[in-house]
């Protein structure tokens, strides 16, 4: 993992293999009631070729996040109000809009949450496949058409010949988000950012456009974003996993650090709110309470209200604020509160960890029946 | 396509005859009627008065019978002239003349004569029209042109001063009446700069009347100057309907295009990292332009009624004033010769406005 949380913008030069790295974001967006800080110091990084999973509830700032990186956000009402966005060393943030548009679509490209809904209804599928083609690759219409062609039997669209007359509407939503995956491989970028790309689409097309991205992903090299709050998904596609809460990073580390040792109790809570085949007839585990309200976030802490461990630090002291390389978890139990200890009653919550860490090391085990295991 | 529209058509003919009641009762309740008209006149009988109306089937105070006797004469179901149902050789009245039918009635093309000026009503109305068209051709060319410049514009610098301006001036223009707006036009331009003529089509010394056979001979000796002459008439009554209808107009472009600038395929073009201009006006513009294409198809049938309002006001020699005089006169025939051209026409851009929005949507389909 080549991240560290928070940390502070560096002018160190570039590593060879991090194609993405985003510093210290702050998007904010300002509205009639106030300023919402949607994403408020988020740093990670994404490597060549690599998965990178952005998990979180909705409206902890992931998508946000993902349109912050295209430039996608209309400003104002959004403002960037700091941090650096990074593509291959060079800050993608300060670059006049005409040459931010030559990297959109070029570059960086990104699929959306809507099939439905992304494509435009009144143009041909191969019409909106071969504008970009033709736009970014500088080629003639009739070799964009064929490009676009090649993309669609790519994705695995049968007859691409004749589905490039077709109108979106005359496919079905696993066809056009196969369509939206076609139009952004189409110029081969290097990133790609996926935002909930199976969300809309029913439970046997999900798995079907997961498999497509990582079959095209290993062909083509491309490195991917993926953003989901499906955490199947991100033990099935992902090698670095970021976990957001309210607008920030509060756990990141290797899928199975992440996974099978979370440190952050939202993280926690998160997997242990996993359905599984033992559950069956109880309730389902919840992580208590709401998403804070964006313009009166709790003071200290942003989960410190419905985190199970909150001792005295969590209502007073944000624990994002790190110094150097700290643990990979913003959470006062992992790093030490200045003039606070941890009280014993919580000593079992990391002992709980470790538990969990020394079980997965040695026999597979789902998170969920970790925790389990834990409480007996 | 054709076999739509032929469907179409065929489904359009019980409203059409829907509306013509319709029209013919709201006439029937309003207070006075033809004969009143002629009370007045020393110069003519009683007995030629009667006369008229019994050519017409019209009574004094008719009862429903005599409402539907008028009716059915004005349609050409029933004979005036005696038959009752039964034409003169003795078929049904509403055949077709060559087969035995009657004369009478707009289903034989007879729209009846001006109770007022005695002159054909089709005759007056094809007379009246190209003044009309003129007007409001030019007007309706001119709003939609800035009602989409300043719609567009307006929508995509949301909130812009260039936005607030169009907004204000909007709710103002809208809200003015037309025939205080004209009246003042005529005030400043006419009476008080003498830039422009005050009202009518053509300059009022003229020795001939606009869109008569002796106009045409005059103005095709020299048409550039007698263009012009229209040209210089035209400019403030088209302003009049043009500040009007452009404050809607450029409204519901505005809204039209927020709503398609907010839709998820305008994100996806930004994605693909397309110029600007192609996102608004390839991506966006394209979808809004749906719900305006369907607003102009039916602001064409407005070319052939007229605008009764301005028309008035500028003196203007078209079918909103033949309409107006028609209303002031209880002239009857001409009314329901207006009214039921003018709901043909409003039937037919309504069937415009599905073919064209079938042609513009491929989702579309009939």
């Amino acid at each position: 993992m080549t991240v560290t949380l928070d940390r502070p913008a560096s002018d160190a030069p570039p590593r060879a293999d991090i194609l993405l790295d985003v510093q210290d974001l702050r998007t904010y967006f300002h509205v009639m009631d106030g300023t919402v800080k949607a994403v408020d110091g988020v740093s990670f990084s994404v490597r060549r070729g690599e998965t990178l999973g952005v998990v979180g509830e909705s409206g902890c700032g992931k998508s946000v996040t993902a349109l912050t990186i295209m430039r996608l956000l209309d400003i104002p009402p959004a403002e960037i109000a700091s941090g650096r966005i990074l593509l291959e060393g060079k800050d993608i943030l300060r670059l006049p809009e005409e040459q931010m548009r030559h990297l959109r679509g070029n570059e960086i490209a990104m699929i959306f949450q809507e099939p439905m809904s992304s494509l435009n209804p009144v143009f041909t599928v191969g019409n909106q496949i071969s504008e970009a083609v033709e736009l970014h690759l500088k080629v003639k219409h009739k070799e964009a058409v064929e490009r676009s062609i090649e993309a669609l039997r790519l994705v695995g669209i049968a007859y691409p010949e004749r589905r490039i007359k077709q109108y979106p509407h005359e496919l079905s939503g696993g066809q056009r988000q196969r369509v939206m995956i076609a139009m952004a491989l189409s110029c081969e970028p290097k990133l790609l950012i996926a935002d909930e790309p199976t969300t809309a689409l029913d439970v046997t097309i999900q798995a079907q456009i997961l498999e497509l991205i990582r079959s095209i992903q290993q062909k083509t090299g491309t490195a991917l974003m993926l953003i989901t709050h499906d955490l199947g998904v991100v033990a099935e596609m992902v090698n670095d996993v970021v976990v957001m809460y309210a607008g920030r990073v509060v756990e990141h580390g290797t899928v199975d650090e992440v996974l099978l040792q979370p440190k952050h109790p939202y993280t926690e809570g998160l997997l242990a709110s996993i359905p599984s085949k033992g559950m069956r007839g109880q309730r389902l585990n919840v992580i208590k309470g709401a998403v804070p309200n964006p313009f009166n976030m709790p003071k200290g802490c942003n989960f410190s209200p419905r985190c199970p461990y909150q001792f005295e630090p969590c209502l007073d002291l944000d624990p994002h604020v790190d110094e150097g390389g700290g643990p990979a978890a913003a959470c006062w139990l992992w790093k030490q509160a200045p003039g606070y200890s941890i009280p014993a009653r919580l000593h079992e919550a990391q002992v709980r960890a470790a538990l969990r860490a020394a079980e997965a090391s040695q026999v597979e085990v789902s998170p969920v029946l970790a925790v389990e295991a834990a409480e007996e | 396509m054709g076999r739509y529209i032929l469907r179409r058509s065929v489904q359009a003919i019980p409203v059409i005859f829907l509306i013509a009641i319709v029209s013919f009762m709201l006439m029937q309740a309003a207070p006075g009627g033809p004969a009143a008209a002629f009370n007045q006149n020393p110069k003519i009988s009683q007995a030629q008065i009667d006369g008229w109306l019994q050519r017409w089937c019209l009574e004094r105070n008719p009862d429903v019978v005599g409402m539907l006797r008028e009716f059915g004469g004005w349609l050409g179901v029933y004979n005036c002239s005696g038959g009752g149902l039964a034409s003169s050789s003795g078929m049904p009245n509403f055949l077709p003349a060559f087969l035995g039918g009657g004369s009478n009635g707009v289903l034989h093309g007879d729209f009846g004569f001006s109770i007022f000026t005695g002159q054909p009503v089709l005759g007056m109305i094809l007379e009246r029209l190209p003044a009309t068209l003129v007007l409001t051709g030019t007007a309706l060319i001119i709003w939609i042109t800035l009602a989409i410049i300043l719609g567009v514009i307006a929508a995509v610098k949301r909130y812009s001063l260039f936005d607030q301006a169009v907004t204000l001036f909007s709710y103002i223009f809208y809200s003015l009446p037309t025939f205080w707006l004209g009246l003042i036009l005529i005030y400043l331009f006419a009476v008080d700069l003498h830039w422009l003529p005050a009202q009518g089509i053509i300059n009022t010394r003229s020795p001939f009347s606009f869109n008569t056979p002796a106009y045409w001979t005059d103005f095709w000796k020299n048409p550039g100057p007698a263009l012009v002459v229209i040209g210089q008439h035209l400019i403030l009554p088209v302003m009049t309907l043009v500040a009007v209808s452009v404050a809607g107009d450029s409204r519901f472009v505005r809204s039209s295009m927020l709503d398609t600038l907010s839709q998820d395929y305008v994100r996806t073009a930004k994605a693909k990292g397309l110029s600007q201009r192609t996102v608004i006006f390839r991506h966006a513009f394209r979808n809004a332009l749906l719900p305006i294409l369907t607003n102009i198809a039916l602001e064409i049938a407005f070319l052939f009624s007229g605008a009764i309002v301005t028309e008035t006001i500028f003196d203007w020699p078209g079918m909103g004033r033949l309409y107006f005089d028609g209303v002031t006169n209880r002239d009857y025939f001409l009314l329901m010769g207006i009214l039921l051209i003018g709901s043909i026409l409003v039937v037919i851009a309504n069937l415009a406005a599905d073919v064209i929005y079938a042609w513009a949507d491929p989702r579309i389909r009939y």
